[in-house]
């Protein structure tokens, strides 16, 4: 009798996790449709600005738990740009995100907050020229939807913000140079196709 | 004296030249035999500025820029070996520790594999400043006693430095730029000195071997690093910038039955002869600078 219950208790428990783990959905940052961009202070001036085209990742949501949800990032570091291409290239050099030796940026989550049904806080380690540091972002869920013209094709798209410092990383002394940040204002939007 | 130390132009320039000036008129007052007081004196001093450009040490030292400092660090702990370990006869030991310094600096972009440009030219600076650093640091024990003798090590180091230098900072690699304008500023300071006192009937005090080998090795690693990791950098000029040391292996002692009786114009000579490869390489960064300077976010 008390076997029977122990497997009454673990099919349940088994079947529980199925349900959580059906939850779960897997997406794939949509490259085309991602813009990673940036903003720092400019010396006594104004405000530059600057982006990454190259995005890849992918993200796992999970809808009845968020706290479960991951996201793993690449961005390819010579698909900068800031509308200068002199600058540009000094920003690949060595002095800032030094392509030669580290040609992307990644970012992998460690943890996912939830503050409501459409947003939360997602924290996970920010890798710049090799140096890890931790970076919290607020994200939102801004839709979800089946694509009108594709009904095998189903995209979320997403926002996030959050601010880093150049003082972290190995950039720091040039940026310190230049009168650049430290702050830097990172703003995210990308979509990504759900598999 | 924070915000003193934060101008690129004391700090690459007035302060390290100052701080050779000193060195060079203390060596005048110390007897041969603190020459270990005066080679830590150099490493204590060369280490100042690795901090003041680079910042503090990392640990564990990830990217290329964070791995200099322990370079010297290594640089120094190998200067302050037995002279006769220095002093191998086919410079083992420059070979080894320059060539271990290129493997750990690039690494990265050797496992990449890619035989770019930029990567013939890192390859060819690397074995350039191995060879006449190899060279140079295996002369034998007894240097001539001729007049420009003291300045042929400090010479190679203010070329290869100066020339470094404009070459970095024209390829967009600003902090290497500074860290071997540093140099080049510390090195001719103690030039300065022993030249006036060569002009007054004197002579120069030459650098000890640990010096020579210290001074160069924080010179050509730098330059290594500039060569692998600044793809905006004249990979001519990287190379022509690597070939003081040799010139100055190959000039060595016939200075003087070329020129017998012309004693203080010999070290003036000898100089200009060393950087005659460096001049060449500013004049080769200048002329292909992409966009004259890497001044982007100027």
């Amino acid at each position: 009798m008390r076997t029977r219950k122990l497997i009454a208790a673990l099919a349940f428990a088994g079947a529980s996790m199925l349900a959580a783990a059906a939850h779960a959905d897997n997406y794939e940052i949509d490259g085309q449709h991602a813009w990673v961009t940036f903003t720092i202070k400019h010396g006594i001036y104004g405000v530059a600005h600057g982006q990454f085209d190259g995005v890849k990742g992918s993200i796992v949501m999970d809808k009845a738990d968020v706290t479960k949800s991951s996201v793993k990032a690449e961005l390819d570091v010579g698909s900068i740009h800031t509308a200068f291409d002199q600058r540009d290239s000094d920003l690949k050099g060595p002095d800032f995100f030094n392509a030669a030796e580290f040609p992307t940026i990644s970012f992998e989550s460690t943890k996912v907050e939830k503050i409501d049904d459409k947003s939360g806080k997602v924290t996970g380690n920010l890798t710049i020229s090799g140096v890890s540091k931790e970076v919290t972002l607020d994200v939102k869920l801004l839709n979800e939807a089946q694509a009108p013209w594709d009904a095998t094709l189903t995209k979320a798209a997403f926002s996030a913000s959050g601010k880093v410092s150049t003082a972290d990383f190995p950039m720091a002394k040039a940026a310190q140079g230049f009168g650049l940040g430290p702050e830097v204002d990172i703003v995210i939007d990308l979509e990504a196709v759900k598999k | 004296m924070s915000s003193l130390l934060g101008n690129p132009m004391v700090t690459t320039a007035a302060l390290p030249l100052l701080l050779g000036i000193v060195l060079a008129l203390l060596a005048r007052f110390v007897p041969p035999a603190a020459s270990l007081v005066l080679t830590l004196l150099w490493a204590a001093l060369l280490l100042f500025f690795y901090r003041n450009t680079l910042g503090p040490p990392v640990m564990p030292p990830v990217a290329a820029s964070q791995k200099l400092i322990y370079l010297a660090f290594a640089g120094i702990a190998v200067g302050l070996l037995p002279e006769r370990i220095l002093r191998q006869p086919k410079g083992v030991v420059a070979i080894l520790a320059l060539a271990a310094a290129f493997l750990w600096l690039g690494w990265r972009r050797l496992a990449a594999g890619s035989l770019d440009l930029q990567m013939i030219a890192a390859l060819a600076v690397a074995a350039l400043t191995l060879t006449g650093a190899a060279m140079l640091t295996a002369r034998r024990s007894s240097p001539s006693s001729s007049a420009e003798e003291p300045f042929l090590a400090p010479a190679a180091v203010l070329a290869l430095s100066i020339s470094g230098a404009i070459v970095s900072v024209l390829g967009a690699s600003i902090v290497t730029g500074q860290l071997l304008g540093s140099i080049a500023a510390l090195t001719g300071g103690w030039c300065l000195v022993q030249y006036v006192a060569v002009l007054r009937g004197g002579a120069a005090a030459p650098w000890s071997t640990g010096v020579d080998f210290l001074m160069l090795y924080a010179a050509a690693t730098i330059l290594m690093q500039v060569a692998l990791l600044a793809p905006k950098a004249n990979p001519v000029a990287l190379i022509l910038s690597s070939l003081p040391p040799i010139v100055v292996v190959l000039m060595r002692g016939r200075l003087q039955s070329l020129l017998p009786g012309t004693r203080p114009l010999r070290p003036l000579i000898a100089g200009i002869l060393i950087a005659i490869p460096a001049m060449l390489a500013i004049v080769t960064a200048i002329v292909w600078a992409p966009h004259g300077a890497a001044l982007g976010f100027s």
